[in-house]
């Protein structure tokens, strides 16, 4: 009896001695940065995990209880923007498209790939309503716009390359795309990759080219953390990424596909019916993946030489070095969600179904 | 000798702060990667490309705008009428910088060269105008009276008089004309160009090539000093040539 009390008072002790150091090793506050915004600057996003986690609260549910503020931190310059921002020590966690994820790397900025975000995409080469051109021939020396640093100028150039030309071949020019958009209507560029359905819906504007068979057009978007965040706080970054795998078991469920497009769709940039149209055909779990696969690693790579290749960026990218599975691996394990979502290879083809057995 | 104490001190905080890593160097890159990078850019001729397409649009704008000024200047500063009716309005429409001008313009012109040009354009006018305007209203009166007195015809007064009076003030507001076009014309190829200095500033900033960007806050300077120097030189030589003319 003695010895019991003794024990249970002296674990009071310790949790009591404990609590405050626990309390220093949480941060008030876990700044999260997208690549994007609304139209008009809005504080939205859509097409990816985190943007979903965003839209439904699964962070701000999980941390509730601990006082630790959730801000959501929009960046209407993109990428690079974001890159600035982490550079100066602006954000904990951020999602990337894969140029600016290697620019920044490449830079030296020090920060750990956790999850992927987004993968699988369509391209669209999209022109005014009444262009005449019929093929991106026709376009030579015309003006094409693209956000110069993101994960778009990434696809024109493969875009580009798919059809024999180079930058070199057009006047590429610097806009945003919200920007774009509007100067597809106005006609005051030629072309551009951009969300086509709604545009097309409202006669302002047409497809001249539409890659959709190609598993490598778009490179896959990624979730990271700063180094320095991840070092001082590795229990809440572990809660940070079970959260936002939380989130992409949400995103991946079918009967959430309705609801899910629409609020990605309140962000304007890409309305609901091209996340309808570009996302038929495809099972929700298979572009949400979270998975650092074989399929993950392999396109990140591929981004990289490409960047290279198209004199992107100057420095050599270790990619394989950015990457840290362990979160994502353990978040599987507490959510049972191992092997849920389906491996793919580095062609983009399922890996046969043997994870529990694999690693 | 003492006016390069100050860029040197530049440097040397510069030097100190990237040493101290008071800024990432992804925000501050050193000096030397950007006189490696400036090196690059002008061996591989890429800078030059950039930079003849910039003074391309400046010599434009400097055609344009320049001549528009001088006429409106002459015509203000001869004719009382025109002076009536174009003056006020001139003066308000000159407080607008041309920043507040792009908007309006990429309506009415797009934002392909012309927009540029039309810019940097508006930007020489202003004081190419005024300074004809001053230069010609500044003419000594008695000087008008000799001309008079010796029965000149109109084209000999502007020829005799009104030019070489006025020729100080003309040239100061050329030069001051060619300087408004270089300042505004980075402004204006930050705006949707795929080519020229102001371009190449955007492009390393989208791809974190910060190095790229003081290029280009270099090569402005220099530029921008050198066609001063240049003008200068040219004004004072013109100014011996209107002495003489007397």
């Amino acid at each position: 009896m003695n010895r019991r009390l003794f024990s249970l008072l002296a674990a009071i002790g310790l949790a009591a001695a404990a609590l405050p150091a626990a309390a220093q090793n949480k941060p008030t506050e876990i700044r999260i940065g997208v690549p994007s915004a609304g139209t008009g600057g809005r504080p939205l996003s859509g097409g990816s995990i985190y943007s979903t986690a965003h839209l439904i609260g699964t962070l701000e549910d999980e941390f509730k209880a601990d006082g630790i503020k959730i801000k959501w931190i929009f960046f209407p310059g993109a990428g690079p923007a974001l890159n600035e921002a982490f550079a100066n020590n602006g954000v904990d966690f951020g999602g990337h498209g894969d140029l600016p994820l290697i620019v920044g790397g490449s830079t030296g900025l020090k920060r750990k790939i956790v999850l992927a975000s987004s993968r699988f995409d369509d391209a669209y080469l999209v022109v005014p309503a009444d262009s005449q051109a019929r093929s991106l021939a026709d376009l030579k020396g015309k003006r094409i716009a693209t956000f110069k640093g993101t994960s778009g100028q990434l696809v024109l150039n493969r875009v580009l390359e798919k059809n024999g030309f180079t930058e070199k071949d057009f006047k590429v020019i610097n806009l945003d795309t919200e920007t774009q958009r509007a100067a597809l209507a106005t006609k005051d560029i030629d072309g551009a990759i951009v969300a086509p359905f709604d545009l097309e819906a409202r006669g302002v504007a047409k497809v001249l080219l539409a890659i959709k068979d190609d598993r490598k057009i778009v490179g896959p978007g990624s979730f990271w953390v700063s180094e320095e965040f991840e070092k001082k706080y590795p229990q809440i970054t572990q809660r940070v990424i079970t959260g936002l795998v939380k989130a992409a078991r949400w995103g991946s469920d079918e009967k959430n596909r309705e609801k899910e497009f629409q609020l990605w769709g309140q962000a304007g940039t890409v309305p609901y019916i091209d996340y309808v149209k570009r996302w038929n055909g495809w099972a929700l779990k298979d572009r949400l993946s979270p998975l650092l696969d074989e399929n993950y690693v392999a396109a990140i790579k591929r981004s990289a030489e490409e960047a290279k290749r198209y004199k992107l960026i100057r420095r050599e990218a270790d990619v394989q070095s950015w990457i840290e599975p362990k979160y994502l691996n353990q978040a599987l394990k507490d959510l049972q969600l191992e092997g849920f979502w389906t491996e793919f290879d580095a062609d983009g083809k399922p890996k046969a179904n043997r994870v529990a057995a694999g690693s | 000798l003492l006016g390069g104490l100050l860029p040197l001190a530049l440097l040397l905080l510069w030097q100190v702060a990237v040493q101290r890593a008071w800024l990432p160097e992804q925000i501050l890159p050193p000096p030397s990667l950007v006189w490696q990078s400036l090196r690059e850019l002008a061996e591989s001729g890429e800078l030059w490309g950039h930079l003849a397409v910039s003074l391309q649009r400046v010599g434009w704008s400097v055609l344009i705008g320049g001549s528009t000024g001088l006429l409106l200047g002459f015509a203000i500063g001869l004719s009382r009428q025109a002076r009536a009716y174009l003056l006020p309005t001139f003066e308000v429409v000159s407080q607008f910088p041309v920043v507040g001008w792009v908007p309006l313009l990429i309506i009415f012109v797009g934002i392909d060269e012309a927009l540029k040009i039309a810019a940097i354009s508006i930007a020489v006018v202003v004081p190419v105008t005024v300074n004809t305007h001053k230069g010609i209203a500044n003419i000594p009166q008695r000087l008008i009276e000799v001309a008079r007195v010796y029965r000149f015809s109109a084209l000999q007064v502007i020829r005799r008089v009104v030019l070489p009076a006025a020729a100080p003030s003309l040239f100061n507001g050329l030069r001051q004309g060619v300087m408004q076009a270089w300042l505004s014309l980075v402004f204006v190829e930050l705006l949707a160009s795929s080519e020229g200095i102001g371009y190449l500033m955007v492009w390393g900033r989208q791809l974190m090539q910060l190095d790229l960007v003081l290029v280009g806050v270099i090569v402005v300077g220099t530029v921008g000093v050198l066609l001063d120097l240049g003008l200068r030189g040219l004004e004072r030589r013109f100014q011996r040539g209107a002495l003489n003319a007397f």
